[in-house]
């Protein structure tokens, strides 16, 4: 079984991301880009790291190619060790016949082996999805304390939010005694965050009993919690007071993005101690031309930039070519800007290239979204 | 194509570096906004497919292997081949700047001995170019020759590259300084591995000497012939050269020469946020690395991960390495600032194009950001 670890992570990956439309077309929404160098896993994969766990599952379904390829070895979060890592883990064939993931809790217990294989007591359930900086480990030592079958993370929500989402109502110690999934009249405003500690051979008992339950969707929110409840286990509540964002829409994801731009941003990326780190591809250094103007942008590694850039993110590897003028939008990796194209309140996808005097955006109404690996014709309008 | 192993040495140093290799080598200084100088050799050796690379180490090694680590970075932590340490002999601490002594190659032998390889590829450490090797490596087993030098025509003087004698497509000497025109030694060469071996027997008394000055007798008598490399070559030997050699990334066409997917240089990766132009800043013709905070003017100049220009200061025509601070209302023309240093609001540091300012890292310690 190798070394013995307190704690494994399982991150749920598999998600489309549908709502983020043209930019989980061709990948997941865990590959999608952030900040214009970063990928959104890149948040659990890097709290993971800064937390001191050494293993992760990454359960993937959806488009898995460019996630597969971006977390490899998990080198880039210092997970290539002996006896830990980072392990992919895609659905796959029996002797009966294989069958994709159904739910969040069926995606695990198919998984099973994964848990058993390593010698810890505890396993911390993840998703992909949010923008955050926590240390589980802080996590870790309120369940063990309480002596918890489960822990779920929470974080107070604004009330006219909190019928969006899985709603904890507890008592004085934090212990919970009512979830709600999504409820029409919330009785507290206290979310469930998807992130789950559960005592390791709990667990495995809760799934094989869910696994087995032909009524059941075989969801953590819908499921596990609610029948854990009706047990009588003791389920705890861990209070997180920090920035935690949902990046699952496009006004969210370019909101959360842009955030980045501000003096001084909610969410940070510069934190020596808690750093996020990446795994980005080799770039040369940013080159600022003679024709750029620039006024208050993030430039990405391998950026060359010769055109007008106001209030936006460009990622690695992009190319701003003269006259082109930018504000107030998001250009993803590795894209082309050409000569005296415009582009105001965007998002340009990965590897796009955007031909010469193109028209790209309005500056009100709904953010204008180009995908990935496109090409807009030479003075083509895209309102 | 025959099996070769690379071989770089950077048991090497100058007097002209105005102090900034005191603390590390040449091979480990830092260069145009997040490299070292020996990612070059290193990244043309996996680039050219040699895959296993000795690196022969200088006496002041830590800022070096520090950077190198297991050779992940250059894909040479490998089980077959992958990158060797070879501690470099003391007489490397002698300002001669002699790059192939023959006692670095003798103290690692069994480096030579433990594999099959045919050839041995040999570069410096200080070597700026993009240099695919594979003709070279062709041109030298085709014509069977002892050795094959790279030479290049010199585009200006050196005192520290040696100008090469050539007589019928045969070199017949070599000698120290060259001068514009002349054909100038790339101090890149490849060599039948036996043969190097050998030398390493014949030439022991005077294992003290660089190679091609050993040789001095017996070129006549060796079959060693010239392979012209007309790409872009700088080597560092001196502030002007490493001033000169960064500014020169500025113009895109050498940038792109030197830097572009297909061989891409590679270096020690390192977890940066991406660089931070801000409203007040005014940036023209410069590579700004990740991690910069910009709110100053910058112009025609070179600034490394993690620098700051607060609001109000002006940095021109300067390299700026890793970490230092320039405070608002500061003046720095043609400088190197060293890295970890902070520039007060009071400080106009301005050197010359002919004498370039240097200032040695953490004078003035700057705090370490947030």
């Amino acid at each position: 079984m190798g070394r013995r670890k307190k704690c494994i992570a399982m991150l749920l990956a598999g998600g489309q991301g549908s709502r983020l439309g043209a930019l989980t077309k061709d990948i997941a929404k865990p590959a999608v880009s952030f900040g214009g160098k970063y990928r959104i896993i890149d948040f659990s994969l890097s709290n993971c790291a800064n937390s001191g766990i050494d293993t992760v599952g990454v359960l993937t379904q959806y488009r898995p190619f460019e996630l597969n390829a971006y977390v490899g070895d998990g080198e880039a979060w210092d997970f290539s060790s002996v006896d830990g890592g980072v392990y992919i883990l895609p659905p796959y064939e029996t002797q009966t016949g294989g069958k994709w993931y159904k739910g969040t809790a069926d995606a695990i217990y198919r998984n099973l082996d994964f848990l058993r294989k390593f010698d810890a007591d505890y396993v911390l359930i993840l998703s992909g999805d949010h923008l955050y900086r926590m240390n589980y480990n802080d996590m870790l030592k309120d369940h063990m304390k309480k002596k918890a079958a489960a822990t779920i993370s929470v974080m107070e929500v604004p009330w006219e939010e909190a019928s969006r989402f899985g709603i904890l109502s507890t008592d004085e110690e934090n212990q919970v005694t009512k979830f709600a999934e999504k409820p029409k009249k919330p009785e507290s405003n206290l979310a469930s965050m998807g992130i789950y500690i559960f005592t390791k051979d709990i667990l495995i008992d809760k799934l094989i009993e869910d696994a087995n339950d032909e009524e059941s969707s075989h969801d953590f929110g819908k499921n596990i919690i609610p029948k854990l409840l009706n047990e009588g286990a003791h389920i705890n509540a861990y209070r997180f007071d920090g920035y935690w964002k949902d990046v699952g829409t496009i006004e969210s994801y370019y909101e959360t993005n842009m955030q980045l731009l501000r003096e001084n941003p909610e969410f940070s990326m510069i934190d020596e101690k808690f750093p996020i780190m990446s795994n980005s591809n080799i770039y040369p250094v940013q080159y600022i031309g003679n024709t750029a103007i620039l006024e208050n942008c993030i430039i990405n590694n391998g950026c060359k930039i010769y055109g007008r850039i106001k209030n936006s993110i460009i990622g690695n590897g992009c190319v701003v070519k003269e006259g082109a003028y930018i504000e107030d939008s998001l250009v993803l990796p590795d894209t082309v800007i050409e000569e005296d194209v415009k582009i105001v309140r965007s998002i340009i996808g990965e590897r796009t290239v955007i031909r010469q005097g193109a028209r790209i955006g309005l500056r009100e109404g709904e953010i204008t979204v180009i995908g990935n690996n496109e090409t807009i014709k030479k003075g083509a309008v895209k309102p | 194509m025959k099996e070769v192993i690379g071989l770089i040495s950077a048991n090497y140093g100058t007097n002209d570096m105005q102090r900034l290799s005191d603390e590390r080598s040449i091979a480990s200084m830092p260069f145009g906004g997040r490299y070292r100088l020996i990612d070059f050799a290193l990244s043309n050796m996996i680039n050219s497919g040699i895959t296993a690379v000795g690196l022969i180490t200088p006496y002041k090694f830590r800022s070096l292997l520090d950077h190198i680590g297991t050779g992940s970075a250059w894909m040479l932590d490998r089980k077959k081949g992958g990158l060797y340490i070879l501690p470099g002999t003391t007489y490397g601490m002698s300002d001669k700047s002699d790059r192939f002594l023959l006692c670095d190659m003798r103290q690692n032998d069994v480096y030579f001995h433990r594999t099959n390889a045919e050839y041995v590829l040999c570069t410096s450490s200080n070597i700026v170019c993009n240099m695919d090797y594979t003709p070279l490596i062709e041109a030298h087993t085709e014509s069977g020759a002892d050795i094959t030098m790279v030479t290049k025509i010199a585009e200006r003087n050196n005192k520290y590259i040696k100008k090469v004698l050539v007589e019928d497509g045969q070199v017949t000497g070599v000698k120290p300084g060259v001068m514009r025109g002349e054909l100038a030694f790339l101090d890149s060469f490849i060599i039948r591995r036996e043969l190097l071996i050998q030398f390493m027997e014949w030439y022991s008394v005077k294992e003290y000497m660089d190679i091609f000055d050993i040789l001095r007798k017996d070129y006549k008598r060796m079959d060693i012939r010239t392979w012209n490399y007309d790409g872009y070559v700088r080597e560092i030997f001196s502030v002007k050269d490493y001033y000169n050699t960064n500014m020169e990334l500025l113009d895109m066409d050498i940038n792109g020469t030197l830097f572009n997917e297909q061989m891409p240089i590679r270096t020690k990766v390192q977890d940066c946020v991406p660089a931070h132009v801000y409203p007040q800043a005014k940036v023209k013709n410069s590579l700004i690395s990740s991690g910069c905070l910009i709110r100053g003017e910058v112009e025609n100049s070179v600034l490394f991960r993690g620098v700051t220009i607060e609001e109000g200061a002006v940095v021109r025509d300067s390299i700026i390495m890793q970490s230092s601070v320039i405070k608002g209302g500061a003046i720095v023309k043609n400088a190197v600032i060293d890295r970890n240093n902070l520039i007060g609001s009071d400080m106009v540091i301005k050197g010359s194009d002919e004498d370039i300012y240097v200032m040695l890292k953490e004078q003035r310690k700057a705090k370490k950001m947030g």
